[in-house]
């Protein structure tokens, strides 16, 4: 039997804007047990297929609005906490976007609960299909 | 001396359904009331969306004590988060961290609980400046007591003078019954299996952890900087021959997962919570697995049990399940099937059925 579901399968789509592909979205849920400020998300790292994605490249998306990882640093409103149980969606940027057919995400989530000596760091894999 | 021992479930124990989707917060206490608790524990910041923002309405809190009455159920413990480190550069000031505190405090009356669950890393200062709050608010203010910490340590000693000094009613230990582990769980074994950990390096571990216990574990000292207290911890009881033990039988990433998760259990003896019992008003019931046979692999739940009825202790056992975090890795995990078995165990104690 398999293991909890990380990333919702239907999430993985590549971003177009004015006719031209210029990344690729994902979703996923936090690996931790409740929901958090996304200014405790120390660090999202992202590689498909072996090629990582640079940080400023990358944007996480909770309630409608989009922040850089370094925009996240300072986000405590109850508005965008990263609820317990719920996707964020995350995009990339890259020309062209991910190529049709099978691809490999791995991705880590470095969460930084204050109570806890060390941070919680859970590495996210799976394969998925670029429709 | 007459107790009054009481059952809970802690809302924790359900966060597998609850990631899924499977449950939400009336199906988690529609859940806990099957079980024939009676008290239900809270992690608000787990199961209310927007924290801490529909506390402050009367709309939720009307819903939340509509379900409490249909579900016949009464609130036990509030789990507080003190985020004191919620920026990357800087730890917030002792100031702001009371009025985090006094934050919650609040939101805890406003639910209708009486108890506050704080963690281990809450700096003294930070409770000693809530306690006239928490007093005003009648609620208590209680440190989670978790492995590797213990009553009757040099760590608790610091709160307990603190106590004795401020002479104040509304402070005091929540003990977690992971301080009480007979054995590893069957849990993280069964993960390490699955992973691949050798049988000899398997026997290696719970050797030394069988060794622990009969020589008695050697306690944490108190010290802020918790990696540190942990590590010196760590050391006194024997990790690194153990690690070295278990690398020369060739041990992998799986044995050395085992062997090096191995000391997030401990044993305390039972006879802690009758020594503490006039500063214990909530208990954590932590489990890891409850067989067909209603015994749990790794906490001494009758021997624990037994303790708090000796000492008179009045108050809840709050079901709290932790093995899912071993499982669901490879499989779905069962949280309600757990609790269910989990409380018939604590029932059959307290009761003597």
């Amino acid at each position: 039997m398999a293991g909890r579901q990380i990333y919702n399968p239907n999430g993985f789509h590549n971003m177009e804007k004015d006719g031209t592909i210029i990344g690729y979205e994902f979703q996923f849920k936090a690996q931790y047990y409740r929901g958090i400020t996304l200014s405790i998300v120390r660090d999202i790292q992202i590689e498909v297929d072996g090629e990582a994605a640079a940080r400023e490249d990358i944007r996480v998306t909770v309630n409608g609005e989009a922040f850089t990882l370094e925009e996240m640093r300072t986000v405590i409103d109850p508005e965008y906490r990263w609820e317990f149980g719920d996707y964020a969606t995350v995009s990339v940027k890259k020309e062209g976007g991910l190529s049709k057919g099978s691809h490999h995400i791995k991705a880590l989530q470095i969460i930084a609960p204050s109570y806890m000596p060390f941070q919680v760091e859970a590495v996210c894999e799976t394969d998925f299909v670029m429709e | 001396m007459s107790y009054d021992i009481k059952r809970s479930v802690s809302l924790y124990s359900y966060q597998d359904e609850y990631y899924d989707g499977r449950l939400d917060l009336e199906g988690c206490l529609k859940e806990t009331a099957k079980t024939g608790a009676t008290g239900v524990e809270l992690l608000a910041e787990q199961m209310i969306r927007r924290f801490p923002l529909p506390i402050e309405t009367q709309e939720f809190r009307d819903q939340w004590f509509g379900w409490l009455k249909e579900y016949g159920l009464e609130p036990s413990c509030y789990d507080a988060f003190l985020e004191n480190r919620i920026y990357d550069n800087r730890t917030l000031t002792l100031k702001e961290q009371v009025n985090m505190m006094k934050r919650d405090i609040r939101l805890a009356a406003l639910l209708g609980f009486h108890n506050l669950r704080t963690l281990v890393s809450t700096p003294m200062d930070v409770i000693e400046g809530s306690l006239e709050y928490a007093a005003e608010q009648d609620v208590k203010i209680g440190l989670e007591v978790h492995a590797p910490f213990s009553l009757n340590s040099g760590w608790a000693d610091g709160y307990m003078e603190m106590i004795l000094r401020t002479g104040t009613k509304h402070f005091g230990f929540i003990p977690d019954m992971g301080i009480f582990c007979k054995n590893i769980p069957s849990v993280l074994r069964d993960k390490a299996r699955n992973m691949g950990a050798k049988e000899e390096c398997i026997k290696i571990v719970d050797d030394a952890y069988a060794k622990r216990l009969e020589k008695g574990f050697v306690k944490i000292k108190y010290d802020l900087d918790l990696g540190k207290a942990n590590m010196e911890y760590r050391m006194a009881n024997g990790m690194k021959e153990m690690m070295e033990a278990v690398e020369q039988a060739g041990g992998g990433p799986a044995d050395m997962m085992y062997a090096g998760s191995s000391f997030t259990y401990s044993w305390s003896e039972p006879q802690d919570i009758i020594d503490n019992i006039d500063y214990i008003f909530h208990t954590h019931a932590k489990f890891y697995h409850v067989g067909e046979d209603y015994a749990e692999t790794a906490v001494a739940i009758p021997e624990v049990v037994e303790a708090f009825k000796k000492a008179g202790y009045q108050g809840y056992l709050s079901s709290e399940y932790e093995g899912g975090e071993h499982l669901r890795g490879y499989m779905q995990v069962d949280s309600v099937e757990q609790v269910r078995r989990h409380q018939e165990a604590m029932r059959r104690a307290i009761e003597g059925a």
